[in-house]
């Protein structure tokens, strides 16, 4: 593009052809008024208020739209211009209600906030308001759109950004509003409540219901969503001491730009919840009483230095949190190595496939750990598996819809029709956990094809002979079998792949299944065999459900690795990560690997584990089999539960400890893509309740521990300095990104790294199917609650939302089994049984029953056997036969 | 005209018809109106997946041209012109006729599917307001017992029928 030079304002200024006159002038920082411009929207040109006068010619054109040309001399505030925008917004006023004082969008609304810089005060025109019914039949949104002045905002926003396509102008001239398909309630519509278009909206006509409060916030502060990992970046609106409303951040080099989803957006509400845990609370003679922190600490520190002691370092236990920060979770697996003597440490992102994303990490020496999402909208292809972030982590699905409409092939490999295989150019339909066959499959017919990277493969890699040998022999027909695909559509995708770069996108689909290891290693072989990795827009990216599992993982709470994800246990390399560590903490460490939390329960169930601290999760919701890990937990001598809320697990807790929300304290998060974001407190905890890094720290002051990490920024210093990952974590900036740390240098043309093998050609074992059990249940996310369930379901607009979580069956075996949409059955599998009401979907093939989680306090859970996750013997927690009763 | 039961399958052909043609939506959209007298509002959905389109964005478009309508119309569609030559001429008052006349009120079409009744901003024979249209003809320099003697001119035709 060439440069061309131009005035604005009697400036000179030089800039490239084809952008707009509103860009040039902000980026010179002139400022326009715009209403129904937004940066991340294609511009539109309905308000007319940006509009500039072309000197020369005396031409008035809207900035927003009007490209910028040689020797333009540009006026942005010409009283012929001041003029035209002060009349705009009086026929805008003139159509506008009265209803400004009692506005909850206040002193925000950008109309007012026009008019007054306008001077426009009365419109002295004959008032001819626009009345539209008022909806808030939902717990989310209000929307009164006589208060909209058709900027299209929302509209925009709806397609172009989250690509849901819930509303769009309807009817014409003074009629014309954006409504849903028949002009449904949002309710009602494919509206997924994401909220996006009702940040964008300039005016009242869509805002936020908060039942609770009235009134705009008082300030406002920078935060990062604490549900999945994602980790949208949020400005969290305070009243009082109180988050009341919650947007996207107006930062522009954010993961979410101006978009949230629904959980963001709305059920940050559970942080002011009643139940909050506002004091510390000790059992004596079997009742919960409160105590003092002083108290409280005093006999957690006496309990589980004197367990040691009697029992020895094995019998403690300490489980950490993909919900806290970066510094507690260091801080808390240094209290256990250091102060405990046991690498009994693990956190909540064990369920979520920690360990198999280990594997790559591993055969890649860390060299594949950053993932930008922004570069799926750039990538060759993309293909899902296992994976439905349309529900689970809603702004990564945002990106993939957005790259389909951009161009992008995309393929899905989902047993279910998710909204996102509609999207997909094919969606393959396999049969539960079958992942394995299929990428195996499509790796055979590229083989064949001779569709591979031999450069790549060259330089980069070792045994891609026996590794292609072991996929000629591969049985296609065997594939066909176990997928339950046609060998068409296998070739079809095949095809679509044949020289292509891939991006990966893999979810709890293949992360929690019973062959997940060896599915990630498959396809760890076919990222290999393309060449996908160490480029960008490729490679494999892992969806990370909860909010700092990565986080909690690289600090180290994970019984195999150290902070930075350094081994504990290194014989080759004479465990030199395990030694520097004891010179930098001054202690002598144990070499064996501890338990992950399903060995813990295992351990209780024996009588081995004596003590466990568990901070931030809830494990009797959140695993499965539930009264299990009840009993397990009750056997436990000593329980500690440093929590926010009352859980199920702090009910049988000895010690609890109030802690502070994400918004209630410092700290950073890890997301995803291995972005580390940063942030402050931007309300008071409740009542006597500490943030975590706070209470962590003086624990380990009353174990006895002197050597410093008294203050967040004390910790984040040494994280910074002791962890080669994190070394540019500091207080001064918001957003820094992990460091790849391979010694390697992989996929470096100059590097001489080590080659990375590829692993054997493994298939499936042949399922037997008890006839008892004729169903295969498929458990899965759903967009209004995370996890378990725990946090949201303290949200009173989702609760309000009344979701009952129906089971869903395919209509032919819903007719088969004498059901009817509503009808109450119980689900039993061989390890318990639920009990809920069945809706009948005809986006689900037959044979199959898809169960929701989280709700009804995630019952969901009973249906599967504990038995540990991330092992080749694995049962999976995704998917278990069931049968079905009708009540 | 009277709303036949919708054909699904004729529906279905038309969009097939439509499936595969560039600038497709208001030729399939057309196609539909002519063949049903109206678009089937639970045709929406069908058209949006077939044209990859959102359904809002199809009643969108819909909605927009006067040419589409997503209610089944009477036979004889009266459109009462409330320009401002014809206000200025009385057409409140030729309006009020009709829609006494008709027993039905604007927007509306009567029971029997005789007759729609609908208001335009202007028809464009400002030099005969007050207007209005019967399907394609014109009726211009209305009286209250003009109105009356052509709607009854319609009738007459629904008795002969
Ligand atoms: S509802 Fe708000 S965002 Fe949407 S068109 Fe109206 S004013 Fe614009
Ligand atoms: S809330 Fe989200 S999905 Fe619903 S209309 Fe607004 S942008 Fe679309
Ligand atoms: S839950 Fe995930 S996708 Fe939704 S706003 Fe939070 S970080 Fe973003
Ligand atoms: S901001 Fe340019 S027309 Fe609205
Ligand atoms: S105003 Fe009635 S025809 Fe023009």
């Amino acid at each position: 593009m060439e440069d061309i030079t131009l005035t604005i304002n009697g400036k000179k200024i030089s800039c490239q052809e084809g952008t707009s006159i509103l860009n040039v002038a902000e980026k010179y920082g002139i400022k326009i008024p715009t209403l129904c411009h937004h940066h991340d929207l294609e511009p539109f040109g309905a308000c007319r208020l940006c509009l500039v006068e072309e000197e020369k010619t005396g031409r008035l054109m809207a900035s927003c739209v009007a490209p910028v040309a040689q020797d333009m001399t540009i006026l942005t505030d010409s009283p012929r211009v001041t003029k035209h925008r002060r009349n705009i917004v009086r026929l805008m006023m003139a159509e506008h209600p009265e209803s400004c004082l009692v506005c909850s969008k206040g002193n925000r609304c950008q109309l007012r906030q026009i008019a007054a810089q306008l001077g426009v005060g009365e419109t002295d025109l004959y008032p001819i308001p626009n009345y539209k019914r008022l909806e808030q039949a939902n717990p989310f949104i209000i929307r009164d759109l006589s208060k909209c002045i058709l900027c299209g905002k929302c509209i925009r926003a709806d397609h172009e950004l989250v690509v849901v396509g819930a509303i769009d102008y309807n009817l014409r001239g003074f009629r014309s509003r954006p409504a849903t398909v028949h002009d449904l309630p949002l309710k009602d519509s494919s509206c997924t409540f994401c909220g996006t278009c009702v940040s964008m909206c300039p005016t009242g006509a869509l805002a936020s219901k908060n039942t609770k409060y009235v009134g705009t916030p008082e300030r406002e502060g920078l935060s990062v969503c604490g549900f999945c990992g994602v980790g949208c970046s949020l400005t969290m609106g305070v009243a009082g001491e109180q988050v009341i409303e919650v947007n996207p951040s107006h930062r522009q080099d954010t993961v979410n730009g101006a978009t949230l989803c629904v959980r963001g957006h709305f059920a940050h509400d559970f942080l002011n919840a009643g139940e909050r845990l506002i004091r510390p609370m000790i059992r004596k003679d079997g009742e919960l009483i409160s105590a003092s922190w002083d108290e409280a600490l005093e006999i957690v520190a006496d309990r589980l230095l004197n367990i040691k002691r009697t029992s020895g370092p094995q019998s403690v236990a300490l489980l950490g949190s993909s919900k806290c920060t970066n510094e507690e979770n260091y801080l808390f697996q240094k209290i256990a190595r250091v102060l405990l003597g046991t690498n009994n440490i693990d956190n909540g992102g064990y369920s979520s496939g920690q360990r198999l994303l280990r594997l790559i990490d591993e055969k890649t020496d860390g060299g594949c750990r950053i993932h930008p999402l922004e570069q799926l909208e750039k990538a060759e292809t993309i293909f899902v598996l296992g994976a439905n972030p349309d529900q689970s982590a809603p702004v990564v699905g945002y990106y993939l819809k957005r790259a389909s409409r951009k161009g992008v092939t995309l393929i899905v490999a989902d047993p279910r029709q998710t909204e996102l295989a509609d999207f997909a150019s094919v969606w393959l339909s396999l049969l539960p956990q079958s992942d394995l066959e299929l990428i195996n499959g499509i790796a055979a017919l590229l083989y064949q094809k001779k569709a591979y990277d031999p450069s790549f493969i060259d330089r980069f890699t070792e045994g891609f002979g026996e590794y292609g040998d072991g996929l000629s022999s591969l049985d296609l027909e065997r594939v066909t079998g176990v997928t339950g695909l046609d060998l068409d559509i296998l070739e079809e995708t095949a095809g679509l792949l044949n020289g292509k770069k891939i991006a990966f996108v893999v979810g709890h689909g293949i992360l929690q299944q019973r062959y997940g290891m060896q599915s990630i290693e498959a396809l760890f072989n076919l990222s290999l065999m393309t060449g996908s990795l160490g480029h960008a827009g490729a490679g494999i990216y892992g969806l990370a459900r909860e909010n700092n599992q990565i986080g909690a993982w690289d600090m180290g709470t994970a019984p195999h690795a150290l902070p930075g994800r350094q081994p504990l246990n290194d014989v080759l390399n004479s465990d030199t990560a395990r030694r520097d560590w004891e010179r930098a903490w001054q202690a002598k460490l144990l070499p064996d690997q501890g338990v992950n939390v399903v060995r813990m329960i295992e351990e209780a169930e024996k009588g081995n584990l004596k003590a466990l601290y568990i901070l931030g999760e809830n494990p009797l919701r959140s695993l499965p089999q539930p009264e299990r890990v009840r009993k397990a937990l009750a056997s436990v001598d000593f329980v500690v539960v440093q929590d926010i809320f009352p859980t199920e697990t702090a009910e049988i807790a000895d010690v609890i400890l109030p802690g502070a929300a994400f918004s209630e304290k410092g700290g950073s998060f890890t997301n995803m893509e291995g972005r580390i974001q940063t942030f402050l407190p931007v309300a008071p905890p409740p009542g006597e309740a500490k943030p975590d890094w706070e209470s962590l720290f003086l624990l380990a002051a009353k174990i006895g521990y002197t050597g410093g990490n008294d203050s967040l920024e004390k910790i984040r210093a040494e994280i910074a300095e002791l962890v080669p990952m994190y070394v540019e974590l500091d207080s001064q900036r918001d957003v820094a990104w992990v460091k790849e740390t391979s010694k390697r240098k992989l996929f470096d043309p100059g590097g001489k790294g080590g080659m990375i093998p590829f692993s054997s050609v493994v298939s499936t074992g042949d399922e037997v199917y008890d006839d008892i059990y004729p169903f295969t249940a498929i458990l899965g996310s759903v967009r209004y609650h995370l996890g378990s369930g725990t946090r949201t379901g303290y949200s009173d607009r989702i609760e309000e939302l009344g979701l009952k979580g129906e089971v869903e069956i395919s209509p032919e075996d819903g007719i088969n089994s004498g059901l009817r949409d509503g009808d109450m059955v119980r689900v039993l599998s061989p390890h318990g049984s639920l009990e809920r009401a069945i809706r009948l979907e005809k986006r689900l093939r037959k044979g199959l029953i898809f169960v929701p989680l989280a709700v009804n306090a995630n019952d969901a859970m009973n249906l599967i056997g504990l038995t540990e996750l991330c092992r080749p013997e694995s049962p999976g927690w995704k998917t278990c036969r069931v049968k079905l009763e009708k009540l | 005209m009277r709303p036949e039961k919708i054909d699904w399958g004729r529906l279905a052909s038309i969009i097939e018809k439509h499936r595969d043609e560039k600038s497709r939506l208001i030729p399939l959209l057309q196609d539909i109106q002519e063949t049903f007298g109206y678009i089937p509002p639970k045709s929406i959905e069908s058209v949006a997946e077939a044209m990859n389109l959102f359904p809002s964005q199809v009643q969108g478009v819909v909605s927009f041209y006067a040419g589409f309508s997503l209610k089944p119309k009477g036979k004889y569609v009266l459109r009462c012109c409330r320009g401002t030559a014809c206000h200025v001429k009385g057409s409140r008052s030729i309006l009020r006729v009709v829609e006494k006349e008709l027993g039905i009120n604007e927007g509306d079409t009567s029971p029997d599917y005789q007759f729609t009744l609908e208001t335009v901003a202007c028809l464009g024979a400002c030099f005969l307001a007050p207007t209005m249209m019967v399907n394609r003809d014109y009726f211009g320099k209305l009286s209250p017992t003009k109105v009356t003697s052509i709607l009854s001119e319609y009738r007459k035709d629904k008795e002969e029928q």
